[in-house]
């Protein structure tokens, strides 16, 4: 019993953090102002199809993991939380995509093709969108269904 | 090594829509048919050939249908490909998930008189399921040969291409009779044993 | 086949087949208790509207941005751009002998061009657009279709858009050809054989040749207008709705309600996934490579025979007036019979407005099939690929004319 509420907690803790950086995403958007940027997190904006659409596949995915939360346990639940998951894990695989894409070629007006290895640990550094910072308490949630799959099957 | 024989026997794929007909195809042909999850992938014939025991025959994969009424442009392919070819052996794809629609047609081809050997695809996806097919008694029951495969994995496909020469034409009234139990009609076709004189080993 | 005649053919109602398949399934077929697993839920959510419609939206983020990263920031931009322009361009430009003669015009183009954009010639323009722009698009593009085939998500896209599609005439399962058909219009074509009746099938094969940009027009259009690629797939798809929604009132036929037929979830066996890609990619190479070389050979040629200067005049009443283009556009638009890839690069060359810009790579993609889609649709009946044709040139007309008073009445033509 404790063991699931505190899975439902965790869950829902998410749910709420992924469903606010996606409503974010899309108000930095919206608002077309400069972007904002905590410590490592940043929203760039100014982009629709980032920001716009994908702060809109963001919100939908924390709805799905809220809307599991209750009954949690039985499989119907824990998939539409796992569908919240990956929508999330497709944001913030197409955010890594874009940023190893971004760093693997030489810079602007560099002769050479390839970057340095400094400039690409440089390009791949932080600061990351919300979806990327979310992605290991997105693993934590495949963990959590794994384990929950063999007792409630 | 001396040139194949060729048969001149032509093979066609019957079967309902993604069942594995053309993966199938490609295992026994070598050829590089489009294979893709949905209905509907193949909508035009490919032929291919199919060398085993040094002899060669051609195979036909058809468009999927779901019965010998067309219902959409590429189901008429299909049934105008029987039509072309009166002579062919029918080489029946079942999908062992959905074993039920997939008779329906074979029963359609079975009517037809002309020789029909089934494969019984996906038989992986049905184990998975707990779905399980008894193939040889379905061989009894139909009275020709039933051989399990799975496409993907490669799995039967030698032994289906063995078998195909021993491909039969069935009596729809002898298996009504075998499944009600019916002794005359009980005389144990020898399948695998021996040549059913369907040609293709040229005997 | 003499030896066969021992059994006669017999002709069973449907009734008494259907009792004979229940006797022999019955006889054969052991069904053990089998409990849903999470992956087969996951199947379900996701042709359920309520939570389809946004993993649709999911899926499609995903393809694009893909598809944008992949073609556009690392092979394009990241290092097609840099060997084109920075070495090849200029090796070209002072290998090539004679600047002046007509072979240089035709293989370099512009001796003084700085980028393979605006030199225009076979071997610059042309090999850049062929292998720098368009092969990455269109390998990424074909994995990421090979997939999405493989998954067995086509079909549950096909349930989710079926009351979407039945509006304007047409069946869940068109998607699949329209999907195909962003990849290559040629084999969607074909793939329209799925679908039930000549009247579906005819708007389907019309409306693709139309509307659906192929996967090598939207890989150039990633690259050179990327800005506006979004406005420009917005008139098409306003566009796929609106003729599909008119061709469905006046065309005669039917547009019966059949059952999806959806398959499970698969993980894609990744050997198929590459020979598919391989025959795709192939096929690509072989036969669109040449057709944009030739295309490039072709338009030049007819521009220092004045043919394309005079076309321009002739047409600039309906070019400059009508669609609000400039008449310059006529050139690329003789481009785009070959490949649309081509004239959209050609198009990016010439001075216009955004807003401009949006109705003519519009322009583009509804007016014309390529040539191999063209071929392809007078093999399935040359026929209805006349009707196609008399359908094409009255869209390209009012479509053209509509987006253009768009624009002026939103100010910005
Ligand atoms: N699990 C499993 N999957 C299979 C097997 N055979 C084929 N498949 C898969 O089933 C799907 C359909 O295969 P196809 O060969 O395209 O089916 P088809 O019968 O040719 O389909 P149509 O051309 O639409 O009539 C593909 O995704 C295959 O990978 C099998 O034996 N086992
Ligand atoms: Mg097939």
């Amino acid at each position: 019993m404790a063991r699931s509420s505190l899975s439902t907690l965790y869950v829902g803790l998410l749910g709420l953090a992924t469903l606010a950086s996606g409503l974010a995403d899309i108000l930095v958007w919206a608002g077309a102002g400069p972007g904002v940027t905590f410590g490592i997190l940043e929203i760039a904006g100014g982009d629709f199809f980032r920001w716009g659409w994908g702060g809109a596949v963001m919100v939908f995915g924390g709805l799905f993991m809220l809307s599991g939360l209750t009954h949690s346990g039985s499989l119907q639940q824990s998939a539409k939380v796992l569908l919240g998951a990956i929508m999330v894990g497709i944001i913030a695989g197409t955010d890594l995509f874009a940023l190893f894409c971004e760093s693997v070629p030489a810079g602007e007006g560099a002769p050479e093709f390839f970057n340095t290895a400094s400039g690409f640990l440089g390009g791949i550094a932080p600061p990351y969108s919300p979806a990327i910072l979310l992605l290991p308490c997105i693993l934590g949630i495949l963990y959590l269904i794994g384990r929950g799959e063999p007792d409630d099957a | 090594m001396n040139e194949p024989i060729d048969t001149g026997t032509t093979v066609l794929m019957v079967g309902n829509p993604n069942v594995g007909k053309s993966a199938l195809f490609n295992r026994l042909t070598g050829a590089n048919a489009v294979v893709s999850n949905y209905p509907g992938t193949t909508v035009d014939y490919t032929e291919g050939t199919l060398i085993e025991a040094h002899r060669t025959c051609t195979i036909i994969d058809v468009p999927g249908t779901y019965s010998l009424t067309p219902r959409d442009a590429a189901e008429e392919v299909a049934v105008r490909l029987l039509g072309e070819y009166p002579g062919a052996v029918v080489l029946l794809v079942l999908d062992a998930t959905r074993i039920e629609r997939g008779l329906y047609l074979a029963l359609e081809v079975i009517e037809r008189g002309v020789p029909c050997i089934i494969a019984l695809n996906m038989t992986d996806a049905a184990h998975d399921k707990h779905i399980s097919v008894d193939a040889a008694e379905m061989e009894r029951v139909l009275g020709i040969p039933v051989i399990e495969t799975t496409a993907i994995s490669g799995e039967g496909v030698k032994q289906l291409a063995g078998m195909i020469r021993n491909a039969k034409a069935a009596d729809i009234s002898a298996i009504s009779g075998r499944l009600n139990g019916d002794g005359a009609a009980e005389e144990m076709v020898a399948l695998r044993s021996g040549c059913s004189g369907c040609g293709v080993c040229g005997r | 086949m003499q030896r066969l005649r021992g059994v006669r053919p017999v002709k069973l109602t449907t009734n008494e087949r259907w009792d004979l398949v229940d006797a022999i399934a019955e006889r054969t077929v052991t069904v053990g208790t089998y409990r849903q697993t999470i992956g087969d839920i996951l199947g379900e959510l996701t042709v359920k509207p309520a939570t389809g419609i946004p993993v649709a939206v999911a899926v499609l983020y995903a393809f694009w941005s893909i598809f944008g990263s992949f073609a556009g920031t690392l092979v394009t931009d990241g290092f097609m751009v840099r060997l084109f322009d920075d070495h090849w361009l200029p090796w070209l430009q002072a290998a090539w002998p004679g600047p002046d003669s007509l072979l240089y015009y035709l293989a370099v183009g512009d001796p003084l061009a700085e980028t393979c954009f605006e030199a225009f010639g076979m071997l610059t323009s042309g090999l850049f657009v062929a292998i720098g722009v368009v092969l990455p698009a269109v390998l990424i593009f074909y994995l990421m279709m090979t997939l999405l085939e493989d998954s067995g998500y086509l079909p549950r896209l096909a349930v989710l858009m079926d009351t979407v599609l039945h509006r304007i005439g047409l069946h869940g399962y068109a998607i699949i050809p329209a999907i195909l058909g962003l990849g290559c219009n040629v084999p969607a074509v074909t793939a329209t054989r799925i679908l039930e009746t000549r009247k579906q099938r005819f708007m389907m094969m019309t409306l693709l040749a139309i509307f659906i940009p192929c996967g090598a027009q939207l890989g150039v259009m990633r690259d050179v207008i990327p800005d506006l690629v979004g406005p420009v797939m917005l008139y098409l798809i306003c566009g796929f709705g609106i003729f599909g929604f008119v061709l469905d009132r006046i065309i005669p036929g039917e547009n019966p309600e059949i059952l999806i037929d959806v398959p499970p979830y698969h993980w894609p066996a990744w050997e198929n996934v590459a020979r598919k890609l391989w025959t795709r990619t192939k096929g690509f190479l072989k036969e669109a490579v040449p057709f944009v070389l030739f295309g490039v050979l072709l338009v030049n040629l007819l521009y220092l025979a004045g043919v394309i200067g005079a076309l321009a005049d002739l047409f600039e009443p309906l070019f400059v007036t009508w669609f609000g283009v400039p008449k310059e556009t006529v050139g690329p638009l003789i481009a785009a019979f070959l490949r649309k890839d081509l004239a959209v690069a050609q198009l990016s060359t010439i001075a216009m407005t955004p807003y401009q810009m949006i109705t003519s790579v519009v322009l583009i993609s509804i007016y014309f099939p390529c040539v191999a889609t063209f071929v392809m649709m007078l093999r399935e009946g040359w026929k209805q690929m006349l009707a196609a044709v008399g359908v094409l040139f009255a869209v390209v007309f009012v479509y053209g004319g509509l987006i253009h008073a768009a624009g002026i009445l939103m100010g910005v033509a």
